[in-house]
């Protein structure tokens, strides 16, 4: 598997080439700020590309709007953000244009290594994860009439472990229940909000955060 | 943070207000020469129909005054006249002087004292036009500037003049009012003098008792209201006169307004300043207390991991799990102090995103409704921010709280930012307390925070600021 990386910190950008190295994934590339992400893309064709939001020149969200050009100009590059804060807004923002093979994930995952590592092979299959905190900020935002009112509290859990990308399995296991318990819970919160019922991972993923990126939007 | 306390239960603990009610929306903007103060009517509005006329004490107080203002005008006349004459007539041998600076004195007063009866008579508030008295206690300074200030030779103007517009005004309002008097209570001559030969135009009768007499009374009302007319219209000519000798001219009242202002910014930064100060001790506390004392535990788990690492390696393993949790505790709190500081999404997005972020990580459903057609500044945005996540914070910590919602919307020149909950109420703002300081950093531009919160709730902290900062 081959990535590229857009981060300005070197120690952080040297730290993950490493981790990734050791995982046997390639990282073909470097850069330090946003403008130049799509050129690396263009030129490596990579499985992934890793960006961080905050870079040079502006500071503010650079990476972002790096990314959403590269999706832009190359739909279907996967794409994991990197970001010392989470916010519903970024990724609302990254989602959409479509949650296939999007990753959005605060900074310090990172140190979890076997966890980094499977979602970052996840993601350049064309899966979606998105940082439960963000997902928490999703669900915690209400406004009047809101539909997500209307879930149990069982519901709401089981409605942002999916959010995440997570598959019935492993809710299940999360939860402590049957996968069975989860697939009626799923089939319940689909009814609440309206949603077309969807069959397999990420398109269930990209109903549920196309949702609440609606609601939060 | 958070220092707002709540009185739960307790006695009841009164709306607090913190920041500056009155420099806001008050005197800085306030209009130049309106009478300011206390809401009394005075003769320049008010209605002009004789009957409200009529119950309105001031058309009274202003004929009062008028009728008495006479004996001012010829007591300060004589004063003045005998005085100055005196005074210059002395000044040859130096008595004059003392003499005329106590003249000065006198007339100066006197012109307070006008001051304060064209106020309590017409209702029209005359400010003092003076020039700041210096610090020196020394008479001479002091009695300099006096002689320096333009005012106080206005002030000799009107007392000198005072004589021949009160003599004016007197005869005027004694014919009118005299003839009022005569008509209006005729019955009552007739029943006392024995009879009367009435004449009203054409037609003529000789009335012997009061009843025959009531015609005339009728009549004294429409003169009535015409004495009315002439006594407010004196009252104003006065009131103008009074205000325009008197009172200050246009670039005083300019002027006078521009040290309140100055007055009033000076305070302003000093509480800006001090709330700088408090946030950075703050910041340095957290920091001590924290990330600083995490990352020390880290790399002390590290130090006895790698002296452990040959004789002991599962204790070493364990140690470096320790360590390994306590770096991501360290990031994840100097993430947090770092958002406390500034929100990067604040200034990446605007408002309304950041806010539905601290909504979102609130531990009760917030509900969020920003309204603004385009960004504040980015000093009034922030503010707003701090506020209502200080709000927040205290919701989660004291209100026991349900739910809360916070309303961001654009009224007139104003951003307004209201935070709401249903919980127990009775929050007061501290002083030193976060939401104090809050008060302090939006006082700094010119924006207010009041918190209301009676006992019991709900508790409604609101902050009014300006979005052409």
């Amino acid at each position: 598997m081959r990535v590229v990386i857009a981060e300005d910190s070197v120690l952080l950008r040297e730290g993950l080439v490493r981790l990734l190295g050791d995982a046997a994934i390639e990282t073909v590339a470097t850069v330090g700020d946003g403008p130049g992400l799509l050129g690396i893309v263009e030129e490596h064709e990579p499985d992934l590309a890793i960006v961080d939001v905050r870079m040079p020149p502006s500071f503010t969200d650079e990476g972002l709007r790096a990314a959403l050009a590269v999706r832009e100009r190359r739909p279907g590059t996967p794409i994991l953000v990197l970001s010392q804060y989470v916010e519903e807004r970024y990724a609302t923002d990254l989602i959409g244009g479509g949650a296939e093979g999007v990753g959005y994930l605060l900074k310090e995952r990172v140190s979890d290594i076997a966890e980094f590592i499977d979602a970052v092979r996840r993601i350049a299959a064309g899966g979606t994860v998105i940082d439960p905190e963000v997902i928490g900020q999703l669900l915690g935002r209400r406004r009047t009439g809101d539909p997500l009112e209307a879930l149990t509290p069982r519901e709401r859990e089981v409605l942002g472990l999916m959010a995440q990308g997570r598959s019935n399995g492993a809710i299940a296991q999360d939860l402590v229940v049957t996968e069975g318990a989860v697939e009626k819970h799923i089939s319940n919160i689909f009814a609440k909000l309206d949603l077309q019922p969807a069959q397999g991972g990420h398109r269930r993923v990209m109903a549920v955060l196309a949702y609440l990126g609606r609601a939060a939007a | 943070m958070g220092e707002l306390s709540r009185d739960i239960g307790g006695g009841g603990a009164p709306p607090a207000r913190a920041g500056t009610p009155d420099g806001a929306h008050g005197g800085a903007h306030g209009g130049g020469a309106t009478p300011a103060g206390g809401r009394r009517a005075s003769v320049m509005d008010g209605s002009w129909r004789p009957a409200a006329m009529a119950r309105s004490a001031v058309s009274w107080t202003s004929a009062l005054y008028i009728a008495v203002s006479l004996a001012f005008g010829l007591g300060w006349f004589v004063t003045l006249a005998v005085g100055l004459s005196l005074s210059l007539g002395l000044l040859i041998v130096w008595v004059g002087f003392p003499l005329l600076a106590l003249l000065m004195v006198a007339w100066r007063f006197g012109a307070r004292l006008e001051r304060r009866l064209v106020r309590a008579a017409f209702g029209v508030a005359v400010p003092d036009p003076y020039r700041p008295m210096p610090e020196s206690r020394n008479p001479f300074v002091r009695l300099r500037t006096m002689a320096a200030d333009p005012a106080t030779w206005k002030d000799l103007v009107y007392l000198g003049l005072l004589f021949p517009l009160t003599l004016v005004e007197f005869v005027l309002s004694a014919i009118v009012w005299g003839l009022t008097g005569t008509l209006l209570f005729m019955p009552l001559i007739v029943l006392f003098g024995g009879g009367m030969e009435i004449n009203l135009g054409q037609v003529t009768y000789w009335s012997g008792n009061p009843v025959e007499a009531l015609p005339v009374s009728a009549v004294g009302l429409v003169v009535l209201a015409g004495a009315l007319y002439v006594t407010r219209g004196t009252a104003i000519a006065h009131a103008a006169w009074a205000r325009l000798m008197l009172g200050p001219n246009a670039s005083q009242a300019e002027n006078r307004e521009l040290r309140q202002r100055t007055a009033h910014l000076r305070a302003s930064r000093a509480r800006g300043v001090d709330a700088a100060e408090f946030e950075r001790r703050r910041i340095e506390r957290d920091l001590h207390d924290g990330a600083q004392q995490r990352l020390l535990a880290v790399a002390m788990d590290i130090g006895r991991a790698r002296a452990k690492l040959d004789q002991d390696p599962e204790g070493a393993r364990e140690l470096i799990e320790q360590a390994h949790a306590g770096t991501k505790e360290a990031i994840t709190e100097l993430r947090d102090l770092a958002r406390g500081i500034y929100p990067a999404i604040l200034t990446d997005r605007g408002l309304d995103p950041a806010l539905s972020g601290l909504a979102g990580r609130a531990p009760v459903p917030v509900e969020v409704d920003v309204d603004l057609p385009e960004r504040p500044p980015a000093a009034v945005e922030s503010i707003a921010y701090f506020i209502v996540a200080e709000a927040l914070a205290n919701i989660a910590k004291y209100a026991r709280a349900t739910r809360a919602s916070v309303r961001v919307a654009r009224e007139d020149r104003w951003v307004v930012v209201e935070v709401t909950d249903n919980g127990a109420g009775g929050a007061v703002a501290r002083p030193g307390g976060g939401l104090a300081g809050l008060a302090d950093r939006a006082a700094t531009i010119d924006g207010m925070l009041i918190v209301d919160s009676p006992p019991g709730g709900p508790t409604i902290v609101r902050a009014d600021l300006p979005c052409t900062w």
